[in-house]
Formats: structure tokens, sequence, C-alpha cells
């Protein structure tokens, strides 16, 4: 009868308004094809989604504006379209179609197909984020966290251990930038993070301290790359720790109300 | 306390006209109902012929299965349409007020704070009562583990139980003695921030200060924070209004004549908040106060209240919705794009987790219910919560089908462990 509105389309609406800032820096920094990169992205995800309309009776959702985003910027350059329709068909696909859309996946379409077009091709070079991008990361994150659609815990782990990182000098400042870049593109997306408080702290943290065991031992790999590398093992590890964070809960419970 | 931070919760906010201020004015409607309250339905027998005249506090049915509870007369009245449904299932007996008519006094005999259970049965006071787990009235018998008495209630529109009570302090404390003799374990009484209403060391009686946003003013919330229900250890909540009426019927051998209501609503054309008597008519209630058109009356909050023709057993509300029209047929493309058998999945955002008050993992449960996987929906505490509670987040999440999803757990859970 009265509806509220934070059901999926809105949200994926309002990450989409969140991640605004770094779509425009981006695209007025870019000086090659970022928009054509962008047009190129949305068409192929945006094709898989209708496929399943039409083939599985599976809604489609608007966060696939967010995965063809987040593929575009952070995409290894210098990929012909073929390889691209690969990498974004695989990512889209078993990333989060074949698991019933948006909302039910367990590591972000995007983190998959970022994942297999490093693997798959390790030749081509994976792009140098700028430090505007990186600062326009800021007001995402901000907007994300204000309106309650990012993981306020995932960001704030992340951010937390990057600071010390920082302060104790181990993190040079292309990996920063690279680091808040993939946070809120990949890391913060609400679905592929953990969803209780504790396990979302958990989660910003390990990815983080991923990215800088990455930065001291992975020789000859760019930020990009151990970027999306620690995000995509953080998305798999997000639901053991919210069964960690569940089953402190339930064992707190239980010592202060008895009970089975 | 772990758990609740006063802060907790949402304030949705729907529309609705001013009330004129001023003291609630005493509205008896012409007609009223004895209903049943939510929960299985009850099989009873009619003690008042159609025709017949019954003064207030008579009784008018009790069980089947458990005589000794009954439902009494809301106020001098004759008896008219009574409808049961099959297998003498109570759906309502319809009431006309006479003015003329007397009241009915319970003995003296029965009154008595040390062991209020016959009275409370013999006065209708019984349905007044709610218990955890799966809901509805609780046996005459059942001891709980603990009973909750909600003096704060944050559902959008509801009247403060604060100011039903204000006035009757001693009513309260009487019925807060009389509740502590049903129970082995504590009472808790829930208010919102203000002056205490339990003095210190009242015994088992706590009182315990919650937000101010809902949830934090639900019985399931704070049952499943304070005192978790399980199957073997059923709590009880009661309204701190009904535990002054359980103070008054003590003293005097009656139910007070009224209880406080508010009417609120986009289809009004002014709040209105009044003193009415239990079962009251929605209609007569709201007579006068419409805007032109169509509108549909709801018997409790816009978020958890249903269609209805008289106030529900338990309700303190009444909302008047604007009627929408049906919907024409979409576009095949439009249905496509929205239209599924399985409800959009929930998306874990803040407003999600505050729907649930903070408190518990509202996602995992949220999984647990759709996947109906009993188990870890009974480890999350499902056992604590009925529609109510669940009816703010799934107005949060456009309408996941939350209270449905809820309830089919309960009866699972119900037909397969509940002695």
């Amino acid at each position: 009868m009265i509806r509220g509105l934070w059901d999926r389309e809105t949200v994926a609406l309002i990450l989409l308004a969140a991640l605004l800032p770094m779509a425009l820096a981006w695209l007025w920094l870019d000086a090659g094809d970022a928009a054509g990169r962008l047009l190129f992205a949305l068409a192929v995800t945006g094709v898989w989604h209708l496929v399943f309309m039409f083939a599985r009776a599976q809604p489609p959702s608007l966060s696939f504006a967010l995965s063809a985003l987040a593929v575009a910027i952070l995409a290894p350059e210098g990929l012909g379209p073929v390889q691209m329709i690969l990498g974004i068909s695989f990512g889209t696909v078993m990333g989060e179609l074949a698991f019933g859309g948006w909302g039910r996946n367990v590591v972000a379409p995007a983190t998959v197909t970022l994942a297999f077009l490093g693997f798959g091709f390790p030749a081509a070079p994976w792009p140098d984020l700028v430090p505007p991008l990186a600062w326009a990361a800021i007001p995402a994150a901000a907007i994300g966290i204000v309106t309650g659609v990012m993981p306020g815990g995932v960001i704030a782990g992340a951010v937390l251990a990057g600071a010390v990182a920082v302060a104790a000098g181990i993190a040079p400042a292309p990996l920063v930038h690279a680091g808040a870049v993939v946070l809120v593109l990949l890391v913060a997306d609400p679905v592929a993070s953990a969803a209780t408080t504790l396990g979302r702290w958990l989660n910003g943290l390990l990815y983080a301290g991923l990215l800088l065991i990455f930065a001291q031992g992975w020789t000859g790999a760019a930020p990009v790359q151990m970027a999306v590398a620690a995000a995509l093992l953080a998305s798999l590890a997000a639901p053991l720790f919210d069964e960690a964070a569940i089953a402190f809960w339930i064992a707190r419970r239980r010592t202060r109300h008895g009970g089975p | 306390m772990l758990g609740l931070a006063t802060r907790a919760g949402l304030s949705p906010r729907f529309p609705s006209p001013p009330e004129p201020g001023g003291e609630a004015a005493e509205t008896i409607t012409e007609e009223a109902a004895v209903t049943p309250p939510p929960g299985p339905s009850l099989r009873v027998d009619v003690l008042a012929e159609e025709g017949a005249a019954v003064a207030a506090g008579a009784p008018v049915a009790r069980l089947r299965d458990a005589p000794e509870v009954v439902f009494t007369a809301s106020m001098p009245a004759i008896v008219g349409n009574v409808r049961l449904g099959r297998g003498r299932r109570l759906t309502e007996i319809v009431l006309f007020r006479e003015t003329a008519g007397d009241r009915f006094e319970q003995p003296e005999a029965l009154r008595s704070a040390a062991d209020p259970r016959p009275l409370m049965l013999a006065a209708g006071a019984w349905p007044l009562l709610r218990r955890r787990p799966f809901g509805g009235m609780p046996d005459p018998g059942e001891g709980p583990a603990a009973i909750v008495v909600m003096a704060a209630d944050t559902r959008p529109f509801a009247p403060d139980p604060r100011q039903a009570i204000e006035g009757r302090e001693e009513a309260f404390a009487r019925g807060l003695h009389a509740l502590s003799a049903l129970t082995e374990g504590p009472v808790f009484v829930c208010t919102s921030p203000g002056k205490p209403l339990v003095e210190k060391g009242n015994g088992a009686v706590r009182q315990i200060t919650g937000g101010p946003r809902h949830p934090q003013g639900l019985a399931g919330i704070r049952i499943h924070d304070l005192c978790p229900a399980r199957i073997d250890a059923p709590v009880w909540d009661i309204h701190a209004e009904d535990v002054a009426a359980i103070g008054h019927l003590v003293e005097t051998g009656m139910m007070p004549a009224t209880r406080l209501v508010r009417l609120a609503g986009a289809a009004l054309r002014e709040g209105r908040l009044v003193r009415t008597q239990p079962g009251a008519d929605l209609r007569g209630l709201s007579h006068g106060a419409t805007r032109p058109g169509g509108h549909v009356l709801l018997s409790g909050s816009p978020l958890d209240g249903h269609p209805a023709h008289w106030l529900g057993a338990r309700d303190r509300q009444v909302t008047v919705l604007p009627r929408e029209e049906k919907p024409g047929p979409r576009h095949w493309f439009v249905e496509a794009l929205t239209g599924t058998a399985r409800a959009a999945p929930a998306i874990p955002t803040e407003a999600l987790r505050q729907a649930f008050g903070g408190g518990m993992p509202g996602v995992a449960l949220i999984r647990a219910l759709s996947a109906g996987d009993d188990e870890t929906a009974i480890r999350l505490g499902v056992l604590s919560l009925l529609e109510e509670d669940v009816a703010l987040a799934d107005y949060a999440l456009g309408g996941a089908h939350l209270p449905e999803l809820l309830r089919r757990v309960l009866s699972r859970i119900e037909a397969e462990m509940a002695p």
C-alpha cells in the first residue's frame, strides 16, 4: 500500500549517483577514448542482462552500469574488442547473472571481469590512475556512506589500515591511488562485501592488508593489478567474515540469555 | 547493555493532517464488535443470543477448548449479528450501543492482585496479552518466562502510552503488581525517555528506556534484545494502558470503558486523538473527518495495519488512506523488466540495518527467511518476532513480502517443533 524506497533499483541508482564524481573526473581527465570504452562496456553488459531477461525471466538491474563503469576505468589497456567482449561476458554471466542477478551474487561482476582479463591477457598493460581520480574517490565514498548504500565499515577498515601503512612509509603513492579507486568501485559494493558490522571491518582490513602484502612481494605487478587481486580475494572471504561475525553474535547472546 | 543503541532506528514520515490539540475527546461509537485477537482462529461458544441486552463487561462468548477464557462486551449493548466461521470459529459479534444499559461488575472474591489470573480470564482481559513465539493469545494455564510491558510505541502516529496512563499511575502500579504474580521471571517495562514509571526496588519489575525511533518501541525488538522467546520459554507482551486497565479491574471489578486511539492518514481532513471503546467501529470514529473520495480504513499503523471494520483487539491506531485505483494492464516489456516469480533480493544497506533496530543481523535473517532455513532463523532469534516487527524492514525495502515469509517460517517451526 505504502512503500519505502530502498529496493534494489533505488540502491543501484544511488550507487550510480555516488560514483558520478569519479566517472566525471575520469571522463574529463582521460585523453584517450574513455567515453568509447564506457559505451562499449555498457553495451556488452546490458546485452547480457537483456539475454537473461528474455531467456530466464530474470529482471535486469541498473547495477549493470556500475560494473560497466568499473570495467571501463580499470580494464587493462590495448585489448581488442573480442578480448573485451570475452572478459565482460565471462564476468557478467559467471559472476552475477548465473547466480540470479545483482543481490544474489558472491563476487562483483566487474571484479571477475578484471581478474579474468588480468589472468587471460597478462601482456596487456594496466592503466595508470591519475591522482585526481583517486581524490574523486573521496566524495564518492562520502556520498555512499552518508546515504548508507556503501558499507561504511569496509571503507573505514581499509582507510584505517591504509593510513597506518602510509604513516609507516610502506605504501607508495600510486598504490594508494589505485587502492582508493578500487576500494570505491569494487570492494565497497554492498552485495559483494560483508553484511555485518564486524564482518565489514574485517573485510576492509583484509583488502588493505592483502594490497600491502602484494606491494611488498609481488614484483612486476601494476598497482591496479594488485588492487584488483586484493579485491577479488577480499570479496571471496566476505561470506566467511559474515559467518564468523554471526557465530560470535550468537555466542554472545547465548552467554547473556542462556538457552540452546 | 549490548545491542540497541539509543539512536538506532528510522523515522519514516507519512502524510497526515495536523490534530486540533487539546484533550482527547471521548468518542463512543454506536456500533462495536467483539473480534478475536490476531493469531490462530478461535472456536467459541456464544453466550449471548442475537437481540439480547448485555451490560458492559458482561461475557458474550467463551473459548470451546478453554472455557475459562471469556470475551466480554465493551459497552452496554444489544447483541446484533453473531458471525461465526466454520467450526464455530469467531469472526465477529456486533454490538449496538444501549445508552441506558448498566455495567457488569466482577465479584469481590475474584479481585485479587496476588492471583489475578481468574479475574483477567473472567473479565475478558486475557486477549490483551500476546505470547511469543508464534503470536496469539496465551493458553490460560501458561506461565511465561518474562512479561514485557510496552510503555513506548514508536510506530508512526502511535498515541503516546505515557499520555494514555497519565493520571492513572496508581492503577498502572497495581497492574504491574498483578502481572508479576503471573510469572516467575522478570517484568520489563519498556519506556521512552522521560520520568520513571517504575519505583526503584520494585522486586522483579525493571524499567528499560529505549530510543525514540522505530522499531525501538516494538515489543518484538525489545524481547529479542532482553529475553528471547523460546518454544519452551514463552514471553508475553502487553501494552502499558492495558496494564493500567488490569489495575483498574483489580480495584473495581470492571475494565475501563475506553482506550486512547489516534486517527491519522492522508485521507483525513484533520487528525483525531480520541478515547473510545475497544472494538470500536472505524467508520464511526472517522465520521466527518475524512476527505471526499474513496478511502481505506486500517486498524493499526501505516506500516503494519490491515484493512478492517472494527478496531483490532490490541490496536490503538486507525490509519485512513486514500483508496488507490487498480493499476491498468502494463506493457509486456515493463512487465518483463519488473515482474518476477521471486522477489528481488534485499541489498544490505544502512536503511535495512536500522530497520531492524541496528542490533540484529537483519540481512542474515532475511536470507534465512527467504531460503526457508528454519534452524538459522531460530538461531538468529526469529521466535521472538512477529509480523509487526519486520513490517518496517518490509516497508524500507519497498515490499519484500517479509511478514508473509516470517509467518511461513513460524508456522513450519510450530508444526514441526512445538509440543
